[in-house]
């Protein structure tokens, strides 16, 4: 056990380097910095929004229109009196997004039910998502304003019927029911907050696999290039003992930089996610997804949890294999692209189809991706697929147990010197 | 002279390559025993067998009466070695190495410090042992290696080309280091193809080529039956 301390002391302080503290220390404060500018801009799109407006009308309609603006948090500068080029010159030169023109005659059509145009200028100042979003509130104040107007004439004309049966005769009342559980929504709102409550699984699965698997590639590459290796090989320790102390190194410096990043990413997510999410809160959500039984309780975060760690403890396994065959530190980078191909594939069909839903065999390849499984679990937890996750822990257990053997196998033989892997190089045995 | 290390019929393939096809002979208890001939005669795959790096094809090896293939934890727990091309930890500080090195071999922390004293006095590298590996040239690194080999002096120590890369005055402060240690008692088998050196160091020489023992004595006796002046000139007349 002293022995084994001994190493680990030693892998550890290999690995938490000041270049990974810098690095880490670096991301955290970039990430912040990231989440705080966006917040700002996220605050200024979601909150008031210069615009300006023409009143070429000057009726009580279009006056009622600019009023609606106001009231939906638009700071409307008045342009009146001016042509529309100069209303369009002095808009573009100052803050506002966009200059609305309502043309004369504008309450007139109205009055008489023929169709009214106005006009609306965009000043595209930036083509990033938020920037635009001041021209979807414009609209969707027209189509409220739309829905009141053409409310009051059908009262006009028709005193007698309601507006919204006339114009909505068909009304459909959404319920969204899984498993045995039912609540009054609509699918697509659950398939988001589904998605928006997973979301942090792949991310951190990618990055904890990623970098811990880097690690112990390096590692053992590391031994090679500055000819330590053969010297640790002879030294009164356990093969397996190298090797765990090898993967449990690389997998606790792992986990603690994959936290640290997750902070990061908190708080750059926190501060772009807390404005919009204000501007865009779905009412109920949170009860609606109660209701249907789709939150992680404890069972559900420890499952979670299990699967995550088995994933890592696979990923440090293949990595420990794929080390071996690597001659240096450089080889040892392209080494990892095998194992992030087997994480970002189960990823990448995870982010754009259901995993249950794929052909047989494109389904079978994927559940042969031992990291395919953690992805998998939110999904079976919700749905009360049991077997599936149970059988997906299995999995990932035989794997990992094989995969140490098969490592523990090739660090007790002459494998472990003479196995190698070149890229561009001829292959040689170690004479 | 008991025996510390027996070799018999040791052979060794990689596929078709024969690396050792063969070999017998024996150090004893506080001998410097070389292993001389040119490149890829088998000189390393021979020590690597001995350190417990690779596993041989076929033969017998016993290690103070113990099977040595059976049980490799036993020979590590006695034997040190040190391979031609051996580095250390760059971003280790030479003490910190020798620490390191030693909580594998030491009972206890008394131990440990006897340990790194001994091998302090070894390198003498002074305070310089206090900066990283990293900025130490090829013969101060060689000597914090070989100090490593021979701190915890071990049963037996296994050197290969121990002064391989180094000028002549750090290789023959290597040279008195080891003879100095085997007078402690460790024994030692070392591979070289520097004939003067093995001269200089070994009490006991086997002339080794092609995976296959040639000859196997004293430097005198195999000039005297050779009748050579030098190791050179028997190893010459040993391939013909």
């Amino acid at each position: 056990m002293k022995r084994f301390a001994n190493l680990l002391k030693k892998e550890i302080k290999e690995l938490v380097t000041k270049q990974l503290i810098i690095s880490l220390v670096f991301t955290v404060i970039l990430f912040q910095f990231i989440g705080q500018v966006s917040k700002k801009e996220v605050q200024k799109a979601v909150g008031d929004q210069t615009i300006s407006a023409l009143d070429q009308d000057g009726s009580a309609a279009s006056k009622a229109l600019i009023q609606g603006l106001e009231s939906a948090r638009f700071k409307v500068l008045d342009q009146s009196g001016k042509t529309k080029e100069e209303a369009l010159a002095t808009a573009k030169a100052g803050e506002s997004k966009l200059l609305l023109v309502i043309p004369k005659g504008f309450g007139d059509s109205l009055a008489g039910l023929k169709p009214s145009e106005i006009e609306t200028y965009s000043f595209m100042r930036s083509f990033s998502l938020i920037g635009t979003r001041g021209q979807v509130v414009v609209q969707s104040v027209i189509s409220a304003l739309n829905e009141a107007l053409s409310n009051n004439f059908l009262k006009q004309r028709l005193p007698d019927f309601d507006p919204q049966s006339l114009k909505r005769p068909i009304k459909s009342k959404d319920f969204v029911v899984v498993q045995d559980k039912m609540a009054e929504g609509s699918a697509n709102m659950v398939a988001g907050l589904i998605s928006q409550q997973s979301l942090l699984i792949p991310v951190v699965l990618m990055m904890i696999v990623i970098y811990s698997s880097q690690m112990v590639i390096s590692a053992v590459a590391m031994e090679k290039q500055n000819k330590t290796l053969e010297t640790l090989l002879t030294v009164p320790i356990k093969r397996t003992s190298i090797i765990t102390a090898k993967m449990l190194a690389a997998g606790l410096v792992g986990l603690i930089s994959a936290a640290v990043y997750m902070l990061g990413f908190q708080g750059f997510m926190g501060g772009i996610g807390e404005e919009a999410a204000k501007a865009g809160a779905q009412v109920g959500g949170p009860a609606i997804m109660r209701q249907l039984g789709l939150y992680f309780d404890t069972t559900g975060y420890i499952v979670l949890g299990l699967s995550l760690f088995l994933a890592i403890l696979v990923a440090l396994a293949l990595a420990m294999i794929l080390g071996v065959l690597a001659e240096d530190f450089r080889s040892a980078q392209n080494m990892i692209m095998p194992l992030m191909f087997m994480v970002m594939i189960p990823y990448f069909i995870s982010l754009f189809a259901d995993i249950n839903s794929v052909s047989l065999p494109v389904k079978i390849l994927i559940l042969i991706i031992p990291f395919s499984h953690p992805f998998l679990v939110s999904q079976n937890l919700y749905l009360g697929n049991y077997g599936m996750i149970a059988a997906g822990l299995a999995y990932m257990l035989i794997v990992f147990g094989v995969l140490v053997v098969l490592a523990a196998r090739i660090f007790s033989t002459d494998k472990i010197l003479t196995m190698k892997l070149s890229f561009g190089k001829k292959k040689g045995a170690t004479a | 002279m008991s025996n510390v290390l027996t070799v018999r019929g040791l052979k060794k393939s990689y596929g078709a390559q024969h690396a050792l096809a063969g070999i017998d002979f024996e150090v004893r208890a506080g001998e410097v025993f070389a292993l001389i001939g040119p490149n890829g005669a088998g000189k390393t795959t021979t020590l690597r067998i001995v350190a417990t790096l690779l596993t041989s094809t076929d033969g017998e090896i016993t290690f103070l009466d113990h099977d040595h293939c059976k049980e490799p934890d036993f020979v590590r727990e006695k034997i040190s070695y040190l391979p031609e091309e051996a580095g250390a930890y760059k971003d280790m500080k030479g003490l910190d190495y020798l620490h390191f090195m030693a909580a594998f071999y030491a009972r206890t922390p008394e131990e440990e410090k006897e340990f790194v004293d001994r091998a302090v006095a070894i390198t003498e590298l002074g305070d310089r042992l206090k900066t990283k590996v990293g900025t130490y040239s090829k013969g101060m690194t060689r000597k914090l290696l070989l100090a490593r080999a021979l701190m915890t002096k071990p049963v037996l120590a296994i050197l290969d080309e121990p002064t391989s890369g180094l000028d002549v005055l750090n290789a023959l402060e290597v040279r008195e280091i080891v003879r100095r240690y085997v007078k402690e008692g460790t024994s030692v088998l070392l591979s070289s193809h520097n004939m003067l050196e093995i001269e200089f160091l070994s009490d006991r020489v086997a002339l080794i080529n092609k995976g296959l023992i040639l000859d196997t004595g004293t430097p005198d006796e195999l000039k005297d039956k050779h009748q050579a002046k030098n190791l050179e000139e028997v190893f010459r007349s040993s391939l013909r």
